[in-house]
């Protein structure tokens, strides 16, 4: 009887013990998974990390300790070096050029293509579009060749014009596609009443579509600006002078130039990503949709 | 216009030996394709090609999935582990291809010193300039950028998981592990579709980050097709050999594409 009772009791408490354990282990466990992904995090930073100390440790202190520690006193002295010598703010202003007008004109043509497949669609309109999506596939080497001697023969070689042609022309399928994903979510009824109302098509889509697809726009905007900022192939291939060369060329020509010049280079390399680290940072919230929405562009 | 009428020409260069300059060419049939059988190279771009599209298939989709189930509705600390872990994404290759050389270097890299302070100094070695390795580590530094992005598709994907049912499997006593692989990992197969595909893509397209770190070398050890098309067409100036393996590139990729297009489809009719 005592026995019996005295068995209770101490199944109660182990029960007791366990309804306490449960949510103590669960702490844990999301403790080591914390702790686990810090390390993690860390692992995974550290390339980001050392180019941001490498840009602030002089060369002399690179040369003594290598450039995977801290440095001993941070300066800016390679940035303006970069900028100085390194024709940083020549190459940015040329890589601005292109990136601009690019993303803007590729959005345009988006949403004009997008806004007719979605809202006008016409014969053949859906094959059209089964057309456009699959240009997000192809390898642009596979393109190179004829384009390069189109451009050569227009005697456009060495200009920034064959790049922002070629990314609005690659742009566009992406673009294409998010707006008529877009256009297709906006009730039909809605164009009617505007037509009713005596609104022609342009201005149905300016006046009302537009605004309404303003967070779509910012997708497309992030998205685009992003990729061809931070293109090299193309700059690679149709030019060659110092003073048509994009940040990423300008970047990458640095390294055969001083080789043991890191202090420079990463700064350059800073340069050369803050653009677009500012709209990660910005826009996250647009450019991660971005991602996901229209996911099959590299 | 950009891009359909240069696709059309590239097939028809493949079939010239045209050089680059000036107009004359001729026409030579299949003689591009004939020599692609016995081309060392070309066969060596290809395998390195075939081994870039397995870890592809394989190395972002796995440690992109666990990363994201990771970090998949943990509170506010988790979000900000996410920008940080997302922050590649918005690197150019390269920027990522440079630092990843310096990981690399022989003297003063980071995994050799790594490699040293545990005592495993036998491993040290100029991972990039040798012909064993430096295709690996190209795919490697690439494959640092891919995870991110794998990552930010699988937690979209994992938002649409209903958290119903993988509490009702853990209630019903599947553990962590088993309610993952039996329950979330087949309702992210759209997700997991789209990673695939794209990371198949981009290691087809991979061309900045090789340049930057290898050009392809040392002796065409890490050359894959886009690479021999690049040093067919623009360095040794044989734009009809190299129109050839842009055509093989192509081909390659329309295939991806259609298996892409299928899965979509099937999934379309699952769904609907």
């Amino acid at each position: 009887m005592t026995e019996a009772t005295h068995s209770i009791s101490m199944k109660a408490s182990a029960a007791d013990a366990t309804a306490h354990r449960v949510p103590l282990s669960a702490r844990l466990k999301t403790l080591a998974l914390y702790v686990l992904l810090t390390v993690l995090l860390i692992l995974y930073s550290l390339p980001s990390l050392g180019v941001v100390l490498t840009s602030l440790k002089s060369n002399a202190e690179i040369g003594r300790e290598g450039i995977w520690n801290m440095p001993d006193t941070a300066s800016l002295q390679n940035f303006r070096d970069a900028w100085e010598t390194g024709n940083a703010g020549k190459y940015l202003a040329n890589s601005l050029k292109v990136t601009l007008p690019a993303t803007a004109i590729s959005i345009v043509f988006g949403v004009l293509t997008g806004y007719t497949l979605a809202k006008l669609p016409f014969r053949g309109s859906e094959s059209l579009f089964i057309f456009l999506v699959a240009g997000l596939f192809i390898p642009p080497q596979v393109v190179m060749i004829p384009l390069f001697r189109m451009f050569n023969r227009a005697g456009l070689y060495d200009t920034l014009w064959p790049l922002i042609i070629v990314h609005i022309g690659f742009g566009i399928p992406i673009c294409t596609l998010v707006m008529k994903n877009f256009f297709a979510t906006i009730p039909t009824a809605i164009r009617e009443a505007a037509i009713i109302d005596g609104a022609n098509e342009l201005r149905v889509l300016l006046r009302v579509m537009l605004p309404l697809s303003l967070p779509s726009l910012a997708v497309l905007a992030t998205l685009q600006f992003t990729w061809i900022w931070n293109d090299f192939l193309w700059p690679v291939i149709f030019t060659r002078s110092d003073d048509v060369r994009t940040v990423m060329f300008g970047l990458a020509s640095l390294r055969g130039q001083y080789s043991v010049a890191y202090g420079t280079q990463s700064a350059m390399a800073v340069y050369a990503s803050i653009p677009t680290l500012l709209i990660f940072i910005f826009f996250q919230k647009y450019f991660i949709r971005g991602l996901t929405l229209g996911s099959v562009k590299g | 216009m950009v891009v359909v009428y240069p696709l059309v020409s590239s097939f028809y260069y493949s079939f010239t030996d045209w050089n680059g300059f000036g107009e004359q060419y001729n026409f030579i049939g299949f003689d591009n394709f004939e020599r692609m059988k016995t081309d060392r190279l070309f066969r060596n771009a290809i395998e390195n090609t075939i081994l870039w599209t397995v870890a592809a298939v394989v190395v972002p989709t796995s440690i992109g999935l666990l990363i994201a189930l990771a970090l998949h509705e943990r509170g506010i600390l988790a979000r900000l582990y996410k920008s940080l872990f997302y922050l590649p994404i918005c690197l150019s290759l390269v920027v990522i291809g440079q630092v990843w050389i310096w990981i690399y270097q022989p003297g003063f890299g980071l995994i050799n010193i790594m490699l040293e302070k545990v005592g495993l100094s036998q491993y040290t070695r100029a991972f990039l300039a040798d012909p064993d390795t430096a295709l690996q580590s190209v795919i490697a530094a690439w494959s640092w950028q891919q995870i991110a992005l794998a990552m930010v598709i699988f937690l979209a994907g994992l938002t649409s998981v209903p958290k119903e049912l993988t509490e009702a499997a853990e209630i019903d006593g599947a553990g962590y592990w088993r309610t993952v692989r039996h329950v979330v990992v087949p309702l992210l197969r759209p997700a997991s579709v789209v990673v695939i595909a794209l990371s198949v893509i981009n290691s087809l397209k991979s061309f900045d980050i090789l340049y930057m770190m290898t050009r392809g070398g040392p002796f065409h050890s890490s050359d894959n097709l886009a690479m021999m098309m690049y040093n067919e067409s623009f360095q040794k100036y044989r734009m009809g050999y190299g129109s050839a393996v842009a055509v093989v590139l192509f081909m390659i990729t329309l295939v991806v594409i259609i298996v892409y297009f299928r899965q979509q489809r099937g999934l379309e009719q699952l769904y609907d």
